[in-house]
């Protein structure tokens, strides 16, 4: 398989067109990504536009849709906010710390012969620049700001890019598939009708 | 730092001066027009433990962000600057008795002391009539004061990270409370009286003590966030085995409240006039009865606001009696397929 020369992204545009030449062709190669992800030192003013925070839980800002290959999004995490458990739908997920830092629980699949609850199987606390990466084979996985003064902000890249998952209840493993919007798209804030939160955990 | 203005944006009445190692002094070579001319003031991420008395000459200012210095003391000249709406003050050394005597005669409407070492609410924050944002998670508070409800204006509230352990009714007075952050504290239980928190569109209480909800909670009817993960949630409710009988004293309580026996000063010693009119009515519509301190701890499962089978609980007058929405008292502790809640308080499922 052919390896991409992976030059040092100087910017996010930067970062943007390597990633489109990486997944031009049809296997991902892991490694790659995360690598290329993480090397890019997040400079603020590069990512600002993108970053709309709201009060009451995080928000999901679309940056690219990576010629249907990948999504590229901005996560915003206010003080205290966090995710459901969910799974990625079949999809790569890469998680990378654009600003603060950001809690990651995993979990196994829900057995449902166990009665009870999920169990975590382990956490870490994922740093500015770091990347981290995950797929329904490893497992599930929560991901909350646990900072009470401190904002997050991270650059997620999802491949295939998927509109639902499932959120699972740790007291029950219960599970609900969701529909996941964006608060912005490239830069646009891209309101949707607002109701109770599919999310809440 | 002779003549040093500092960076300032496009806008001239934003002075940026984070992260430029000034101490106490650095204010002091600034010119007067700048700082008449500065309305926003950065000065986080410096060494500063003492805000400077040259603050008060910032006379316009509205916004001011001291966050991240080493500040145990923030001095009266801050009550000077009457037109400053927002104080940011996080991760400094702020305790109990770091606020001037009369900061609360400011005109704030936002107030952030996150990341500090309060341990208990300032008094001086309950004067901030005008308030409608204020945060003091990560801090070491053990209780929030009954006074918070004359923070009349108080959209914002973020207590977690502290060690608190109960919530006030008197929280619930707060009739513009959109967004009540708990978590990461120690709550036994939740007062059912936050069912008057009619504005309450996020509830976050994840990371407590908690067994169960309040069964008022449903009644809030615009709330779309509520996070619980992190509590001990009862999965199963074991019916309450330890029901003790009612006592003599409350058998007679009963009866007179019941059947509507008058009852006065006149008749009857004070301390049971005033035992009588502490009864409860029974939830039960077809009860008309009413205990007072002998009941039932009576807990359903309910979906709610997009969760799963919440352990909701109220209390009955007794075992026989049964809960308002449901006509077999039998069924009501081990209700599985239970989901007695109308459909109007059932919120519709985000797509979002």
């Amino acid at each position: 398989m052919e390896h991409t020369e992976l030059v040092k992204p100087e910017s996010l545009e930067d970062l943007i067109q390597t990633l489109h030449k990486i997944f031009e062709s049809d296997r991902v190669n892991v490694e790659d990504v995360q690598s290329i992800m993480e090397s890019y030192e997040s400079k603020p003013h590069e990512w600002m536009k993108y970053a709309k925070f709201d009060q009451y839980r995080y928000t999901r800002n679309l940056v690219n849709e990576g010629n249907g290959k990948f999504n590229l999004m901005i996560l915003c995490w206010g003080e205290g906010h966090g995710s459901s458990i969910h799974d990625h739908t079949d999809s790569h997920c890469f998680l990378k710390l654009l600003q603060g830092q950001l809690k990651e629980t995993l979990f196994d699949w829900p057995d449902r012969r166990l009665q009870g609850g999920m169990t975590q199987k382990s956490q870490r606390v994922l740093l500015e620049n770091q990347c981290a990466y995950i797929n329904d084979s490893i497992g599930l996985h929560r991901v909350e700001n646990v900072s009470h003064t401190e904002t997050a902000v991270s650059l997620h890249l999802y491949s295939p890019p998927f509109q639902t998952c499932r959120t699972f209840d740790q007291r029950t493993g219960h599970h609900n598939t969701v529909r996941m919007t964006f608060w912005s798209q490239f830069g646009e804030r891209t309101p949707y009708e607002s109701t109770v939160s599919q999310e809440n955990n | 730092m002779e003549g040093f203005e500092g960076a300032s944006s496009s806008s001239e009445s934003v002075l940026d001066l984070s992260r430029l190692n000034l101490n106490n002094n650095s204010l002091d070579s600034l010119s007067e027009k700048r700082r008449k001319d500065t309305k926003q003031l950065y000065l986080c991420y410096n060494r500063m433990t003492v805000l400077p008395e040259s603050i008060s000459l910032f006379s316009n200012l509205e916004f001011l962000d001291i966050s991240n210095n080493a500040l145990s003391v923030i001095s009266e000249d801050i009550t000077r600057l009457t037109k400053l709406k927002t104080l940011i003050a996080k991760n400094n050394r702020l305790n109990d008795s770091s606020l001037p005597k009369d900061f609360g005669s400011l005109q704030l409407e936002v107030l952030n002391l996150s990341g500090n070492r309060f341990e208990e609410m300032p008094s001086q924050c309950l004067q901030l009539l005008r308030l409608q944002s204020l945060s003091l998670g990560g801090n070491r508070l053990k209780s929030i004061p009954a006074e918070i409800e004359s923070l009349a204006s108080l959209e914002l509230l973020y207590l977690g990270g502290n060690q608190i352990s109960s919530i006030p009714a008197e929280l619930a007075n707060l009739p513009s409370l959109c967004y009540l952050v708990l978590c990461d504290n120690r709550i036994q239980s939740v007062p059912p009286q936050l069912n008057k928190l009619h504005s309450l569109r996020s509830l976050s209480l994840h990371n407590n003590l908690l067994t169960y909800l309040p069964r008022e909670i449903l009644s809030l009817v615009h709330l779309q966030e509520l996070s619980l993960r992190g509590n001990p949630l009862v999965v199963r409710f074991i019916k309450d085995m330890t029901y003790d009988p009612p006592s003599l004293l409350e058998l007679a309580g009963r009866t007179v409240k019941s059947k509507n026996l008058a009852y006065s000063h006149k008749d009857l010693p004070s301390h049971l006039v005033n035992y009588l009119d502490m009864a409860s009515k029974c939830p039960n519509p077809k009860c008309a009865g009413v205990y007072f301190d002998s009941c039932v701890r009576h807990i359903k499962f309910v979906d709610f606001c997009g969760k799963y089978r919440l352990p909701l609980m109220h209390y009955l007058c007794s075992p026989e009696c049964t809960s308002p929405c449901s006509s077999n008292p039998q069924s009501d502790a081990d209700s599985d397929e239970d989901n007695s809640v109308p459909a109007d308080r059932l919120q519709r499922v985000l797509l979002g």
